[in-house]
């Protein structure tokens, strides 16, 4: 534990009330918790347990870490049986429990666990509280009857300035009166943090040109769209800048602002939010994906965003996906010149590779090239039709991490050499730690380490033009389109070229379609034949792989340097021992032809792809390396996991793939912790990206959060108690009693308030997740939780209420649930409710002026509330605008009604075992069971059944009756005959 | 289209209107359905035995006392009788508040429409739908035997798949079930003693219990 975690919690315990705790997030808020739960086992006067709230799963197995077994611990599930969670409550004389609030809620509510059992509450999201949340309805359940204190804690300053004044309402909302706010450069935790510094090398890794274009592109994309949205003059405009719109919170920015009249904005606003969202992704993933599946995620977007979106059809995205796609291929004319270029110029020789079954033609192209170079580029060939060349542009960082991984290896060396015998040498040889932002990229990584970044990126087009041509297949399939199948004989050498005659439009992308095809049918040829001809072909490319990558690069510059190729294979193949002599002979016998095809390469594109092989003979030499078991171990770690690695692992040396902040604060706390151990840091960053200024305003926000919450501390109101100096909690001041019942209490004795005796609402457990119970908890309701079979609420033995908010009513018409549950409704009690509830913040009403149409079309919620109603003219609706009006209308509704019944709530609606419903007013008089399963007969109608009742005494009969007799019943043969088909239809048997 | 002169209502399929309504802006959206004044209590006959009555909140905030007469005027002559309630003011909540209990504690179903065409269409609508069955709103079902059959039998309590399946074997015919006797109900597997007999029951009890 650092010197300022201790002053932490003594901060935080001084106050017997609690307090609540904001922090830089990334600063310990595992081991603080556990320092305040040793602290409060310490001072055992009292017993009881300390409840801890919605703490998320990596957090909870952190602080279990930290406290060493010092602490009772138990986790309860929420779906923990009652019994076993209330023994859990009594036992333990100081045991910490995780809780979920819904839990707890109930508990509280039928006293299973009382609050003078409690010692103290810590809660781990005190950015969610409000006076509407739960964590804050717990609060109030446990204040109200027993004073403890309530310890609060935030590691998202961000989230706690969000809002108007919402550290203050977090604050009364959970009765505390203490603020402490602890930044990463308070002066404490700065001179704990920065006493023993890790080694910190910064690496600023330059971005490729086309990413850098890629990057200028969405930026000016988004910068479009943000101008847009501008002009609608729906939202302030302060908040809006490409900074900000860098941001996950940037979308809560824009929706908190239009929510509120979201129905009213035209489909082009909505979509230009949306957009926004997707940039930023693309933006994010520039740096994380690599060139294929950037370009595969590009593609699927064009697709699935397509006609809707307007980014798409901005200038500047046209460069993104052009770019994009340069980082992978680049369709190339034979004679090496850029097909985009001269395709104005020479149509005469587009059309030779399209004409009629364009596809085979294409794949005639390239089945030519293969019999030459089966492996790789076809940058050049002898035949004038388009060509394919592979790019396939590699990370920058990747080489950069490769090479960091080779010095540290060489430093190790040295450092064996020198110093083993004074160093411990655990430190020496740690473990070498990458971060990355998610699995994914780990996986990534993973790879090209092992295999190379060449077999990677092989591996990933290979999958891409698979995909592709799979696609493109099945489109095919579709059209009936025949293509005479051309087996693979091509491959052996016999072309035909096609009459060069047919004339015709082409566009350029169809040829890349072409082009991307026969690079497809290729590559499966290859693998195919491969399987077949040479088994040992495939181990070589599995064992020798990275010789296999370096063969392709060779390929590239072989006109530069055909000479001092094949030395270097040899160099290559000494390193890959595995690969066996064929192989090896055979790769040499495609190199030579490879050889040939490469001197056609134009000097221009050999010079570019003459600098990519420098880097790939950088690539595999470290690889080499590797190979021999030179590299240190390494260790992945994807900071979204948040698993919280670095006491496990104790890494001596990080290398942090993708900066994230939270994570730097946690190598600095870990580092503070063990002073003694050698940590050196790398950081790569690529050069004027937006990920550099991605984490630096990360940093100047959190700043900013901090100095707004400084601010609003001084400012602050906190109401207290005047005799024991308590925080009172939040106003009520708001509630208006309704107008009704105000009148007639100021009739009866001049404005005295409360009713006598306090009004009850049973609840089904369920409903514990929203924010109702609390606020009707609020206004003074005793709230009954137990398990309903029917309904939500039950306000009175006649009344009972099934709550709907808006996307549930939809969702729940969608579905067909809320029939059912209104038709029992219905049945069981004498005044149904649906309640449909809107949420303050949002609109009041169901659509826009644009949704409603001109006809009555059955999908419209009109039709389905109307039709709703038509079959239960008993169906109450209420319409309320906020939780808050919920409230109020329950209470009005409740005065002179009896209070319900909370045993027969729970009994409604479940048989007893003699299969009668109690409180049914048709079990009586009819046979309900036999009414259902009649009225689920096909060809019986809600407008027939009764006829039916009336003409048969029972099912019995029914099945006996002819079927004239029926059509006499329903009024219809058609119905009659359904039915009667259906009774004595065989059944099939399925055993 | 609108015969304002119609003595008495003449057609099944005609949305009837009070000439109270006369001048409501609300009548020039009934388009998908015929209308026609006529002497009647509610503001609108909208089918065989369901009425409404219109009212927007600014009215009510003028006259409180209005909805309440109205919904008494109508006494018990309609099965569905909907409040249609306007929502053309801001600050909703006090007034909503008073509607919704007035309706509730009149046996009065409220709807609210927030501009005229979504009133109009209410109206429209469950005029157009009188007679339409509830399908579109319930959950939907296989068409296929089995699941027609499934939906049928486990509309008795405790009865699931796999019974239905063993019933269907053992028996070969929905009709040969339903006339089962206890004993060769109790003969299937996995059918223990309180499903035959609430089975049975079900099939054999007659639907109107003799009082």
């Amino acid at each position: 534990m650092v010197s300022f975690e201790e002053q932490v919690v003594a901060d935080l315990v001084e106050d017997p009330n609690g307090g609540l705790v904001v922090l830089s997030s990334g600063l310990p808020l595992a081991s603080i918790a556990a320092g305040l739960l040793l602290h409060l086992k310490q001072q055992e006067e009292q017993g009881g347990c300390i409840l801890l709230l919605s703490a998320p799963d990596p957090l909870k197995a952190l602080i279990r870490r930290r406290l060493l077994g010092l602490v009772d611990l138990h986790d309860v599930a929420p779906d923990l049986p009652a019994q076993q969670r209330a023994s859990l409550y009594s036992s333990g004389q100081c045991a910490a429990l995780f809780l979920s609030p819904r839990a707890l809620a109930a508990d509280l509510l039928t006293s299973r666990l009382h609050p003078s059992r409690v010692r103290a509450l810590v809660l781990f999201s005190a950015h969610r509280s409000s006076d509407t949340s739960s964590d804050a309805f717990i609060a109030r359940l446990l204040r109200s009857r027993h004073l403890l204190p309530v310890y609060a804690f935030s590691d998202r300053p961000h989230a706690m300035v969000s809002g108007f004044a919402k550290a203050e309402r977090a604050m009364k909302s959970l009765y505390v009166r203490r603020l402490h706010l602890w930044p990463r450069f308070h002066v404490l935790v700065a001179a704990d943090l920065e006493r023993a510094p890790p080694d910190v090398v910064d690496v600023r890794v330059p971005m490729t040109p086309p990413m850098r274009g890629i990057q200028a592109a969405v930026l000016a994309t988004m910068d479009a769209c943000l101008k847009e949205l501008r002009r609608t003059n729906k939202v302030d405009v302060d908040d809006l800048t490409v900074d900000k719109g860098l941001f996950k919170s940037f979308d809560e920015i824009v929706r908190r602002q239009l929510d509120p009249i979201w129905h009213t904005l035209g489909k082009k606003t909505k979509q230009l939010v949306a957009d926004l969202r997707t940039l930023r992704k693309l933006l994010d993933y520039l740096v994380r994906y690599d060139a294929v599946t950037y370009l595969k995620y590009l593609d699927t977007l064009r697709v699935s965003e397509g006609v809707r979106s307007v980014w798409i059809l901005a200038d500047s995205s046209h460069k993104i996906f052009e770019l994009a796609k340069r980082r992978v291929y680049q369709v190339v004319r034979a004679d090496g010149t850029k097909i985009s270029s001269d395709i104005k110029g020479t149509p005469t020789k587009k059309r030779k590779t399209t004409h009629n079954s364009t596809n085979n033609k294409g794949k005639e192209t390239v089945y030519e090239d293969s019999t030459t170079d089966k492996y790789g580029i076809r940058n050049a060939n002898a035949d004038p039709g388009v060509v394919l060349e592979e790019v396939l542009e590699e990370a920058p960082k990747w080489k950069v991490l490769l090479e960091l991984l080779q010095e540290i290896a060489e430093e190790r060396m040295k450092g064996d050499g020198e110093n083993a015998q004074y160093e411990d040498r655990n430190d020496e040889s740690g473990t070498v730690l990458v971060t990355c932002k998610d699995e994914r990229s780990c996986l990534h990584l993973q790879e090209c380490i092992a295999k190379g970044p060449h077999k990677v990126m092989r591996e990933e087009w290979e999958k891409y033009l698979l995909g592709k041509a799979e696609l493109h297949g099945l489109r095919k399939n579709n059209k009936k389109k025949s293509q005479q199948p051309k087996g693979f004989g091509v491959l052996d050498g016999e072309v035909q070229m096609g009459p060069s005659d047919i004339s015709g439009p082409v566009s350029i992308s169809k040829l890349e379609t072409n082009a991307l095809l026969a690079a497809a049918s290729e590559i499966r040829t290859f693998t195919k034949e491969a399987g077949i001809k040479d088994d040992s072909n495939v181990t070589c490319s599995k064992r020798g792989s990275k010789g296999k990558g370096k063969r392709k690069l060779k390929k590239t510059t072989a006109n530069r340097e055909a000479s001092n190729r094949n030395k270097n294979r040899y160099g290559e193949n000494d390193v890959d021992q595995g690969t066996d002599l064929e192989a090896q002979g055979q790769s040499g016998r495609t190199d030579e032809q490879a050889d040939t095809d490469a001197f056609k390469v134009s000097a221009d594109d050999a010079f570019s792809s003459a600098s990519t092989a420098v880097d790939g003979c950088n690539y595999s030499s470290a690889f080499g390396e590797l190979a021999n078991g030179k590299l240190p171990p390494v260790q992945f770690y994807a900071v979204d996991s948040e698993q919280h690695v670095l006491d496990v692992w104790e890494p001596s040396v990080i290398i942090v793939y993708h900066p994230d902040v939270t994570f730097v604060r946690e190598i600095e706390v870990y580092k503070a912790e063990n002073p003694s151990r050698k940590l050196k840091v790398y950081f790569l960053f690529y050069e004027d990206s937006t990920e550099v200024q991605k984490y630096e305003s990360s940093i100047r926000r959190e700043n900013e959060a901090f100095e707004s919450l400084i601010r609003q501390k001084s400012l602050m109101m906190i109401p207290v108690d005047q005799v024991d100096g308590r925080c009172i909690g939040p106003t009520l001041a708001n509630d208006q009693e309704p107008l009704l019942s105000q009148n007639s209490i100021t009739r009866k004795a001049g404005g005295r308030k409360a009713p006598d005796k306090e009004m009850q609402v049973i609840v089904d457990m369920r409903e514990f997740m929203s924010s109702l119970p609390n606020v009707l908890h609020q206004k003074g309701i005793q709230i009954v939780p137990v398990t309903l079979e029917v309904g939500d609420y039950v306000l009175s033995p006649l009344i009972c209420v099934e709550r709907k908010s808006i996307a549930d009513l939809f969702q729940s018409f969608a579905s067909g649930r809320l029939y059912n549950q209104v038709e029992t409704m219905v049945r069981y009690y004498k005044i149904p409710v649906l309640l449909i509830e809107f949420s303050q913040d949002k609109s009041f009403s169901f659509q826009s002026a644009s949704e409603i149409g001109d006809d009555v079309s059955p999908t419209n919620i009109i039709s389905k509330l109307s039709l709703l109603v038509l079959h239960f003219p008993r169906l109450r609706i209420v319409w309320s605008r906020s939780l808050h009006a919920t409230a109020d209308i329950f209470i009005s509704l409740k005065t002179n009604q009896d209070e319900p019944d909370e045993n027969k709530a729970m009994r409604v609606g479940v048989p007893s075992e003699d299969g009668t419903v109690e409180n049914d007013v048709r079990a009586e008089n009819y046979n309900t069971s036999a009414i259902e399963f009649l009225r689920r007969l096909p060809g019986v109608t809600d407008s027939n059944y009764r006829a039916i009742m009336d003409g048969c005494s029972s099912l019995a009969e029914l099945a006996l009756l002819p079927v004239e007799r029926l059509a006499e019943l329903m009024g219809s043969q058609k119905g009659a005959r359904t039915l009667k088909e259906f009774l004595d239809a065989k059944c099939p048997t399925m055993l | 289209q609108a015969s304002s002169s119609a003595p008495v209502p003449q057609s099944k399929n005609v949305i009837l209107v009070s000439h109270r309504q006369k001048g409501n802006p609300l009548l020039k959206h009934i388009r998908n359905a015929r209308w026609t004044f006529a002497d009647i209590v509610p503001d609108y006959v909208v089918g065989q035995s369901s009425c409404a009555l219109y009212i927007s909140i600014r009215y009510h905030l003028l006259h409180p006392d209005y909805l309440y007469y109205r919904i008494r005027e109508l006494q018990k002559n309609f099965r569905l009788r909907v409040i249609l309630c306007h929502i053309d003011v801001e600050d909703v909540v006090k007034p909503l508040h008073e509607i919704t209990r007035t309706a509730l504690l009149h046996e009065c179903t409220l709807l609210c429409g927030w501009s005229m065409e979504e009133c109009g269409r209410y109206l429209e609508t469950i005029k157009v739908y009188e007679n339409k069955p509830a399908d579109s709103i319930r959950e939907h079902m296989d068409n296929d035997y089995l699941s027609r059959l499934t939906h049928a039998l486990t509309s008795v309590r405790h009865v699931n798949k796999t019974d239905v399946l063993t019933l269907g074997s053992s028996f070969g015919s929905l009709s040969r079930i339903m006339d089962a006797s206890m004993e060769e109900l109790a003969r299937c597997p996995g059918i223990g003693e309180r499903k035959v007999k609430r089975l049975y029951d079900t099939f054999h009890e007659p639907f109107k219990r003799v009082t």
